[in-house]
């Protein structure tokens, strides 16, 4: 249908969708930590493998293999640099220690970037602007957040109209080199401008109608609550902490290269 | 004493040469449906923004005269005071709903004056059954119709429980079948639960019916106040542009050819029906 399809969020559930996105995001940041404790390879492959089985459960797999091959472009960059690096300062010495120790780099970049697009591929727009809202963060950001979000299909879909109307008269967008093809969407975003200017301050009218900025101590409908999964996931996210502090300080690491 | 009364008023918009509204001078009662029509830009719009102070604390401007909204001077409230006691529904429901479910939606102006939660799941639930939108209150507004993102507007004020709800063209977006089904609604919302409603609409056919209290605007100015069934009889009605009901014309023309259907001139077809059938049918 539309080019802008993608950008549609749509309701999932599923019991990673269900955790509390604090939580969630808690463990992100613990995976993020242990990426950057270790620089061996092994342990990063077991970080690795271990975010499959929630991306299996909150059946994404699609998804994050999309932002994993999203990500491999930069990745083979950060691999070849490592190599090249000490390939140069080592005097042109090519070791399969080397080619380990670049290989664990990338893997720690894949590693940040794919538990990331696990907590976003799992969060709905709306449980993130309520932790938002249950955070510190004032309100007014958590509100322009999720305004955002809710706007997102209706623009795109005005302008998928405005283009089409624009096409109707003869606007050709996929014509010339690269900056008479941006030159040709002016016609498009201005109107598209001057609708989303105007749609705002209708909105801004609504929000004055129902009371806006009333009262500073504003009460939700909804309550984040703690369940279950939530406290599982808090105490795999612990586990995983601990473990990998003992094994940093207590266990000495092999490399594949000294296996072999 | 009115639920609504003003005086003498006259706006003008900031860097705007004449006034939108000139010397409007009306009474509306608590427990009325009166219906405001006239043609585009004649200023209804701009005096459904007095109701709840829109005009003149948002948009600034210069108000002259006295209006008084639920015993309340609006020139001295802010809009935020207001929303307890007026709901304003707007043309377009898309830019009017801002939140990813419908009952958050729903619950926007609770959470803004600080309901508890308890009491703001009841006033919700109760609004999104008056509205009867409850079964899709968990979708998010892009999943829905025009007509139904037009309840959940509704639905979005009434949870405020105001004593007035004024719906500014409410179904100009929508076709003619939602259309019916919201002013059934606003109809029992104003039978049942005794709200007091003010209707903007051109489509009298489908809405003259409902009111016994027409306000005819031309211009900034009010030009006819009063019962709908003699002010849409007369010529000078039709000539402003206002779209008289089928039924009332076609009365109107029967009664100049001489067919004498009764004094009470019809306004929708059903009670033309009813006069037609009484005259043709043999005693
Ligand atoms: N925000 C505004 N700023 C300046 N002028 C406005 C604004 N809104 C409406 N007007 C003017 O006020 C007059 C009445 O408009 P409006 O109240 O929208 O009429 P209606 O709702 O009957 O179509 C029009 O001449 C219009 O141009
Ligand atoms: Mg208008």
């Amino acid at each position: 249908m539309s080019v802008f399809d993608g950008l549609r969020f749509r309701k999932v559930y599923s019991p990673i969708h269900n955790l509390d996105p604090r939580i969630k995001f808690v463990y992100v940041i613990a995976i993020f930590v242990v990426a950057i404790l270790f620089y061996q390879i092994i342990p990063l492959l077991v970080l690795f493998f271990m975010q499959i089985p929630f991306v299996l459960l909150a059946r994404v797999q699609r998804q994050w293999l999309r932002s994993l091959r999203g990500a491999a472009f930069l990745a083979t960059f950060i691999f070849v640099v490592n190599v090249a690096t000490t390939y140069f300062t080592s005097g042109y010495l090519l070791t399969a220690a080397n080619v380990e120790n670049a290989a664990a780099m990338t893997l720690r970049f894949v590693v940040l970037v794919e538990s990331f697009s696990v907590f976003f591929l799992t969060t709905s727009p709306d449980h993130l602007g309520l932790a938002l809202e249950e955070s510190r963060v004032p309100y007014e950001f958590a509100f322009a957040f999720t305004t955002a979000v809710r706007f997102v299909p209706v623009l795109a879909e005005e302008a998928q109209t405005i283009m089409d109307a624009q096409k109707a008269r003869g606007l050709e967008l996929e014509k010339g080199g690269l900056l008479k093809r941006i030159r040709n969407y002016v016609p498009v975003l201005i109107p598209l401008i001057v609708s989303a200017i105007r749609r705002s301050l209708e909105l801004a009218e609504a929000m004055e109608s129902r009371a806006w900025g009333a009262t500073k101590k504003r009460t939700n409908l909804y309550l984040l609550k703690l369940h279950k999964g939530d406290y599982a996931l808090l105490a795999i996210t612990v586990g995983i902490l601990a473990v990998a502090v003992y094994v940093h300080f207590f266990v000495s690491i092999p490399t594949i290269a000294s296996l072999l | 004493m009115a639920i609504i009364e003003t005086k003498n008023l006259t706006y003008t918009y900031p860097g705007a040469t004449k006034p939108s509204i000139v010397d409007v001078s009306i009474k509306v009662e608590k427990g009325e449906f009166v219906l405001i029509t006239g043609p585009s830009g004649c200023g209804k719009t701009t005096l459904c923004r007095c109701f709840n102070g829109l005009v003149p604390h948002f948009y600034q401007g210069e108000l002259k005269g006295e209006i008084s909204v639920s015993g309340i001077d609006t020139l001295k409230h802010h809009t935020y005071e207001m929303a307890k006691h007026v709901g304003l529904v707007f043309q377009n429901p898309e830019n009017q709903l801002f939140a990813l479910s419908i009952e958050k939606d729903v619950a926007f102006g609770l959470e803004n004056v600080g309901v508890s939660r308890e009491e703001m799941r009841k006033k919700v639930d109760w609004a999104l059954n008056q509205t009867g939108i409850y079964d899709i209150r968990e979708r998010s507004p892009h999943e829905i119709s025009g007509g139904q993102q037009q309840r959940v507007a509704i639905a979005s004020v009434l949870a405020m429980e105001p004593e007035i709800i004024v719906l500014d063209e409410p179904t100009s977006f929508l076709d003619p079948l939602s259309a019916e089904k919201i002013f059934e609604v606003i109809y029992r919302l104003n039978k049942e639960q005794g709200i007091t409603v003010i209707l903007v609409e051109h489509r009298l056919d489908l809405t003259a019916k409902y009111t016994d209290h027409l306000i005819v605007m031309d211009e900034g100015k009010v030009r006819f106040e009063g019962d709908p069934r003699q002010i849409l009889s007369s010529e000078e009605t039709r000539l402003i542009g206002v779209g008289i009901p089928k039924a009332t014309l076609l009365y109107q023309m029967l009664k100049k050819e001489g067919l004498n259907l009764g004094d009470k001139t019809p306004l929708s077809s059903e009670e033309l029906a009813d006069q037609l059938l009484e005259a043709l049918s043999p005693q």
